[in-house]
C-alpha cells in the first residue's frame, strides 16, 4: 500500500478519512430445489467487506480520481462521504461535518452526481427540477438565474430544459444532472462514474465542462471511474482502489515512474524484417509487417536505441510509456494474484 | 417461459414431459425464493374472510331470521371459505393481459410459425402453475379449514362430492377459456385493459365472490317470476366462484344441480370455441399486417 | 416551512399537469375506482334488504351505515391520492438510486419520499363520499349538532394522520427490505379492517381484536370516530373517542417518524 499525501492537503483538508470500513451481511442465494426448500428454514450468510479500513486526505481545489475495477469499493467510499450510508468502522469528515449525520448545513455545500442513475425528478421537465433545486437549496432568484443560465449555456442544453426528463437520451440527461448539481455552487462535488454509457462526444463535452467549472470555482472534486480516459482528461491525483483497499495514492505521472520498468519502442522499417534478426536483440518483440514493437527496460534505452537506429531500413522510431490502462490493469492483476496465493496458502 | 419443443412424436412426448417437469421445478424454486412473501401472502388472503365473518355475524344478530336466502351464519362463513377453493381453480391472474401484451409486442408470432398450439401451450402452462400453487398452498389452506371446521355442515355424500369435483374442474377450464378469449380481443383492439376491467367488475359482482348468488333470489328483474338469481344462473360468471361452493353446501340439489352442471359445461364449450375462433380469425388478420 | 410548502405545490402542480396530459388514462382510473366502489355500495344495499341494522343495538341502520361508508371513502381517497403513490414508487427509487439522490438533498427525506407524487383520480371516490355523506346525513333521525360538524374535519385529519403513519412505516420497511409485494397487500388487509364499524368485532375473538385494533394498532379509530360523531347521537362519551383519535394521530406520526429515521440510518443502498 502506498500513501502519499500531497503538501497542499496537509494544511486544511476538505476531506479527511481515517480507517473507514464498510461491511455487509449478504444472504446466500440457494441453488437447486433441495436448497430452496432448506432456505425456508435456515439461511446462510456471509460478510462482504466492501471497504477495509481506508485512509484518505483531500485538500481544497484538488481533482481526485478513485480508480478501480467494479466492486472495488469506490462507490461505497463515495456513498460514505456523501452520507448515504453509515460505516462499520472508522471516521470521516467532509468540510468539517460527519457526512452520515446528514446535517442540512452539510448537504447544502456539496453535490453528488451518479452516472446512469436518475436524480432529477422523472416526471418534471428539467426547468422545474431546477426551480425545485432553487427552493430546496434556498437560493436567491437573481443568483439562481445567473448561475443557471451560465451552466445551461456552457453545456448548450437550453432547448432541452422544457422537456420531461424521461424523454431525453442518456447523454442529455447527464448534462442536465450536472447543471442541477452545480446550481447551488457546491464546494465539493462527488461524481460516480459520470461518463459511463456515454458516447465519445458526450464524454468529451463533459470533460471540458468539468475542467472549466472546477477551475473557475476551485471546487474539490472526487470522481470514481474505471475509465482511464476520465482520469487522464481531468485529474492529477489518482487513488487506485481494489477490493476495498487503497493500492496507490499519488500523481498520475508517478504511476508511470513507479510501476513500469519498461518503455515501448516502436520502429517503422522500410520493409518487413526477418523475425529472427529482431529477436536477436534479445527483447520481447512484436512484428507487424514493417512495424516492430519492442519492450525495453528503461535503464537500457540510452544504450540500445542508437544500436537500433543504426540498423538499416529504419524509417521512424517512437519511444513511449506503457499505456496507463495496462499499468493499472497490471496493478489490479497482481493484487488479485496476491490475494489468491494468500487464500490458497490458508 | 421457454417454448415447448417440437420434434419426432415419441421423442417429443418425453421431451414435453421433461420440459413440463423442469417448468414445475423452476416455478417452485421461484416461489420459494420469495419465501417470506409467499407464506405470508397465502395466509393473508384469508384475512378479508375474517372481517366477513364478523360482518355477517352482526347482520344476523340484528335480525330475527335464522337464515338469509337459505344460508345460516355458519353456512355463509363456510361458503366464503369454499369460494376461496373455487377461485384457486378458476382465477387466471395475468392471462388476458399477457395474451393481449404478446399480441401487441409481437411475441405471439413465434406460435404462428412453430408447430405448437398457442392455446394448448397456455393451458399446459396454467396447469403447471396451478399444480405448483396447490402443492405449496395446501398447507395454509388445510390449516385454515381445520381451524374453521366448526362452521361447516356435515360433509356431503359421494354423489354430491363427485359433482363438486366435476364443477371445480369445469370452473378451471371455464376461467381459463373466458380469460383467454378476452385476451384474444387484443387482435382487434389495442386497449384491452378497459374491457378486462369491465369483465372483472361484473365478475366481482356476479361470480359469488362477494356474496352467495342466492341472495339475489329476492331481487326482481321486471319479468314475472324471474329473479336476478335466475338470470345469473344462465350466465357463466357464477360458476367461477359460487357454484362449486353451493354444491358442497347442498344448496343446489337434484335436477337443478344436473342442469347447472350442464350449463357450466356448455359455457366451457362455448368459450373454448370462442377462443379457437378468435385465434383462427385473429391470426389470419394478424399475419396480414405483419408487425 | 415556507420552503416545504413551495416544494409541495411544485410537485402538486406537476402531477396535475401530467394527469391532464394523459386525460383518457385519468378518466379511466376515475371510472375504475368508482366502479369498484359502486359494487361495494350495491352489496351493502343488498345486505340491508335482509336486515335493518348491522349489529344488534349498535345504531348502524342503513343511513348511519352509509354515512360511515362515506367517511371511509373520504379518508381513504385522501390517503390514496396524496401519500400512497409516493410510497408505491419507493421500491423503484431504492432500486434505481433515486433514494440516494433524495438523501443528499438538504430537505427532510421523509417529506420528499412521501409527498412527491400524487394521484388525483383517487379523489373521485372521495367526491362520491361527500355526496353520499350529504345524502345519508339528511335522512338521519337526529341531525348532528353544530359541534359535530366542527369536529368532523379535525377528526378526518386525525384519521388521515393515523393512516399516513402506517404508510410511512410501510415505506420504512421497503427501504429496509427492498422489494416486498406482500407489504402492499398488507396495507390492503389492514385498511380492510377499518372499513366496518368497530361494533361488529364482538364475541370471544372479536372483543380482543377490537381492543387490539383500537389501542395498539389504532386502525379502528380512523373511520369510526369521525363517522360516529355525525352519524350517531353526540353524547358526552363521544369526547372519549375524540381524545383517543387525537392522541393516536400524534402517536402514529411520532412513532412512524422514529421508525423511518431508523431505517434510513441502516440504509444499505444498492451496490454498484
Amino acid at each position: 500500500m502506498h500513501n502519499i499525501v500531497p503538501d497542499a492537503a496537509a494544511a486544511d483538508p476538505v476531506i479527511r478519512v481515517e480507517g473507514l470500513a464498510k461491511e455487509y451481511r449478504v444472504f446466500d442465494k440457494p441453488e437447486g430445489l433441495a436448497a430452496s426448500i432448506r432456505s425456508l428454514f435456515h439461511r446462510t450468510s456471509r460478510v462482504v467487506e466492501a471497504l477495509k479500513g481506508v485512509d484518505l486526505t483531500v485538500g481544497r481545489g484538488e481533482f481526485v480520481a478513485l480508480l478501480g475495477p467494479n466492486g472495488a469499493g469506490k462507490t461505497t467510499l463515495l456513498k460514505l462521504l456523501s452520507g448515504i450510508i453509515t460505516p462499520s468502522r472508522g471516521t470521516a469528515r467532509v468540510l468539517g461535518h460527519v457526512p452520515w449525520e446528514r446535517a442540512d448545513d452539510f448537504r447544502r455545500r456539496f453535490a453528488l452526481v451518479m452516472g446512469q442513475r436518475n436524480q432529477l425528478w422523472w416526471d418534471l421537465p428539467a426547468a422545474e427540477s431546477f426551480r425545485l433545486h432553487q427552493e430546496i437549496y434556498r437560493m436567491e432568484p437573481a443568483r439562481f438565474e445567473r448561475i443557471r443560465d451560465e451552466l445551461v449555456d456552457l453545456l448548450d442544453v437550453r432547448r432541452l430544459i422544457l422537456q420531461p426528463v424521461r424523454e431525453l437520451s442518456l447523454g442529455e440527461r447527464m448534462k442536465l444532472e450536472l447543471v442541477a448539481a452545480l446550481l447551488h455552487e457546491p464546494e465539493v462535488l462527488f461524481l460516480d462514474e459520470p461518463t459511463i454509457g456515454l458516447d465519445v462526444v458526450a464524454q468529451h463535452t463533459i470533460h471540458e465542462f468539468l475542467r472549466t467549472v472546477q477551475r473557475q470555482r476551485r471546487m474539490t472534486v472526487v470522481l470514481t471511474t474505471h475509465y482511464m480516459k476520465d482520469v487522464v482528461a481531468l485529474c492529477e491525483r489518482v487513488v487506485v482502489i481494489t477490493r476495498g483497499q487503497i493500492l496507490y495514492d499519488g500523481s498520475l505521472a508517478e504511476i508511470v515512474d513507479r510501476f513500469t520498468t519498461h518503455k515501448i519502442v516502436t520502429l517503422d522499417l522500410d520493409e518487413a524484417p526477418d523475425q529472427r534478426r529482431i529477436e536477436a536483440f534479445g527483447f520481447p518483440c512484436e512484428v507487424r509487417g514493417p512495424r516492430v514493437i519492442l519492450r525495453i527496460e528503461r535503464g537500457r534505452i540510452a544504450d540500445v536505441l542508437p544500436q537500433l537506429l543504426r540498423a538499416e531500413g529504419v524509417r521512424d522510431v517512437s519511444v513511449e510509456d506503457v499505456p496507463l490502462e495496462e499499468i493499472v490493469a497490471g496493478l489490479f492483476r497482481s493484487d488479485r494474484r496476491q490475494a489468491e496465493t494468500v487464500g490458497a496458502a490458508r | 417461459m421457454s417454448g415447448v419443443a417440437g420434434g419426432t412424436r415419441g421423442g417429443s412426448a418425453l421431451r414435453g414431459l421433461r420440459t413440463w417437469w423442469t417448468m414445475l421445478v423452476i416455478c417452485i424454486e421461484e416461489r420459494l425464493v420469495y419465501r417470506g412473501d409467499f407464506a405470508l401472502g397465502t395466509l393473508m388472503r384469508f384475512l378479508p374472510i375474517v372481517t366477513q365473518i364478523f360482518l355477517w355475524t352482526a347482520v344476523f344478530s340484528a335480525t330475527s331470521r335464522t337464515d338469509i336466502a337459505g344460508y345460516s351464519r355458519n353456512d355463509i362463513v363456510a361458503y366464503y371459505l369454499l369460494t376461496m377453493v373455487t377461485r384457486a381453480f378458476s382465477s387466471m391472474p395475468g392471462l388476458a393481459g399477457g395474451i393481449a401484451r404478446s399480441i401487441r409486442d409481437g411475441s405471439v408470432k413465434k406460435f404462428l410459425v412453430q408447430p405448437v398450439d398457442y392455446v394448448s401451450f397456455l393451458l399446459a402452462a396454467r396447469v403447471a402453475h396451478k399444480l405448483v400453487y396447490y402443492a405449496v398452498a395446501i398447507a395454509p389452506f388445510a390449516l385454515v379449514f381445520f381451524l374453521c371446521r366448526g362452521y361447516f355442515p356435515p360433509p356431503p355424500d359421494a354423489a354430491t362430492f363427485a359433482a363438486f369435483v366435476v364443477s371445480l374442474l369445469l370452473s378451471f377450464l371455464l376461467g381459463f377459456f373466458m380469460e383467454a378469449a378476452l385476451g384474444m380481443i387484443g387482435f382487434w383492439f389495442m386497449e384491452v385493459s378497459s374491457i378486462v376491467f369491465g369483465y372483472m367488475l361484473v365478475q366481482y359482482l356476479l361470480s359469488g365472490h362477494m356474496f352467495p348468488i342466492d341472495l339475489l333470489a329476492g331481487v326482481p328483474t321486471g319479468l314475472a317470476g324471474v329473479s336476478l338469481a335466475d338470470v345469473v344462473r344462465w350466465l357463466p360468471f357464477e360458476y367461477t366462484a359460487y357454484f362449486p361452493a353451493a354444491v358442497w353446501l347442498g344448496k343446489v340439489r337434484g335436477e337443478r344441480l344436473l342442469w347447472s352442471l350442464v350449463i357450466e359445461a356448455g359455457w366451457v364449450v362455448v368459450m373454448a370455441l370462442a377462443c379457437r375462433a378468435a385465434w383462427w380469425r385473429g391470426t389470419r388478420r394478424y399475419s396480414a399486417f405483419g408487425g | 416551512m415556507r420552503r416545504y410548502l413551495s416544494v409541495f405545490l411544485t410537485f402538486a402542480r406537476a402531477c396535475l399537469v401530467r394527469d391532464m396530459t394523459f386525460r383518457a388514462n385519468f378518466i379511466l382510473e376515475c371510472v375504475t375506482s368508482l366502479g369498484w366502489m359502486s359494487m361495494n355500495l350495491a352489496f351493502y344495499l343488498l345486505v340491508f334488504t335482509f336486515t335493518s341494522e348491522i349489529g344488534k343495538g349498535t345504531g348502524w341502520t342503513r343511513e348511519p351505515y352509509f354515512a360511515f361508508v362515506a367517511t371511509g371513502l373520504i379518508i381513504n381517497s385522501i390517503v390514496q391520492a396524496f401519500f400512497m403513490p409516493s410510497a408505491e414508487e419507493l421500491t423503484e427509487m431504492v432500486r434505481t438510486g433515486g433514494l440516494d439522490a433524495v438523501l443528499v438533498q438538504p430537505l427532510d427525506a421523509q417529506f420528499l419520499l412521501s409527498m412527491h407524487r400524487f394521484d388525483y383520480s383517487s379523489l373521485a371516490n372521495g367526491a362520491v363520499g361527500v355526496g353520499l355523506l350529504a345524502w345519508s346525513v339528511s335522512r338521519l333521525e337526529h341531525a348532528p349538532p353544530a359541534i359535530a360538524w366542527l369536529l368532523y374535519p379535525l377528526l378526518l385529519a386525525c384519521g388521515v394522520a393515523i393512516l399516513y403513519g402506517f404508510v410511512i412505516m410501510l415505506a420504512a420497511a421497503t427501504i429496509h427490505m427492498g422489494r416486498n409485494q406482500s407489504l402492499y397487500d398488507f396495507w390492503f388487509y389492514l385498511t380492510n379492517f377499518s372499513r366496518y364499524p368497530a361494533e361488529i368485532y364482538a364475541g370471544p375473538w372479536g372483543g380482543p381484536l377490537r381492543a387490539l385494533c383500537t389501542f395498539v394498532i389504532p386502525i379502528l379509530l380512523v373511520v369510526n370516530v369521525p363517522a360516529r360523531v355525525v352519524a350517531q347521537p353526540f353524547t358526552g362519551e363521544s369526547w372519549g373517542g375524540v381524545a383517543a383519535i387525537v392522541i393516536a394521530a400524534g402517536a402514529s406520526l411520532v412513532v412512524s417518524r422514529l421508525v423511518f429515521q431508523w431505517s434510513l440510518a441502516r440504509y444499505r443502498s444498492a451496490s454498484s
